[in-house]
């Protein structure tokens, strides 16, 4: 077991995930938006694997981390879609003009 | 031990490279270097199907979506303004969630471990068995979340090429 690992493991983990929250606060470019909530979805990956880990229960956690990963891509996928558009119509990819768009 | 630490510690170096890089291409790189630490991780944890998925998706797909999209938005670095002085207590709320999540996170944990158990006879279930027979809602979750991304993309571009016409 991993016990006496598990609060270095975790401290990573906060570390990874504050850096996204981080990232996804102070940025306003939409892109960084995306690269802010791919970062606390891969620190959410480690803390899953090693919480699997730590309860010797590593399949069940693999398994959460197969659809998490799937999820990850496809709201990935359908953002930057939403992006492309979004520079097609405004010409810029700020958030804080994203009230142009409708319909 | 000391082999997870240096695979933790590119993990970090790619996830702050990602965070403070002004070019969204080297964020985009920086951030594939950060799956490909986590995939070896995965790979540590004797996780190797997780390991994979993340080797393929998240350091390969994701990171050509990244590219691609960023290279049809170019010249939009650098133009909006960040606040970064106004956010300098996270440092401190991280070290708060640290100590106190290494306090109390294990113990819960060890009470956690009694639930979810899928062990069969002693031996642990194979993760086939556990995806398809424990956990099959999700493959019928998946699917369906694969066919909404699909049509939500169809449906942006076809709009847009609508309204170029």
């Amino acid at each position: 077991m991993q016990n006496i690992y598990f609060p270095l493991d975790w401290f990573f983990i906060t570390l990874i995930f504050f850096s996204g929250a981080y990232c996804m606060i102070v940025s306003k470019n939409i892109i960084k938006l995306l690269i802010g909530f791919e970062i606390i979805s891969k620190a959410s990956i480690i803390a899953i694997i090693t919480s699997g880990y730590l309860i010797s229960n590593i399949n069940l956690a693999q398994s959460i981390i197969i659809v998490m990963i799937l999820v990850e891509a496809v709201v990935i996928a359908t953002g930057l879609a939403l992006v492309v558009k979004s520079y097609r119509i405004n010409k810029t990819i700020d958030i804080t003009k994203l009230s142009n768009m409708k319909g | 031990m000391i082999l997870y630490v240096l695979i933790y510690l590119v993990i970090i170096v790619g996830v702050v490279g990602a965070v403070i890089s002004k070019k969204l291409l080297n964020s985009a790189i920086m951030l594939a270097i950060a799956s490909i630490g986590i995939s070896l991780l995965l790979f540590g944890y004797s996780a190797p199907w997780a390991a994979v998925f993340e080797l393929s998706v998240c350091a390969g797909l994701i990171t050509v979506l990244f590219i691609s999209a960023v290279s049809l938005v170019k010249n939009e670095e650098d133009t909006t303004k960040e606040k970064q002085i106004k956010y300098s207590i996270f440092p401190l709320i991280m070290s708060a969630v640290v100590i106190l999540s290494s306090i109390f996170i294990p113990e819960y944990f060890e009470k956690l471990s009694s639930y979810a158990n899928t062990t069969q006879n002693g031996n642990e279930l194979k993760i086939g068995d556990i995806i398809w027979s424990i956990r099959g809602i999700d493959v019928i979750a998946q699917i369906m979340l694969l066919a909404g991304g699909v049509f939500a993309i169809k449906h942006i571009f076809s709009y847009v090429k609508k309204q170029e016409e």
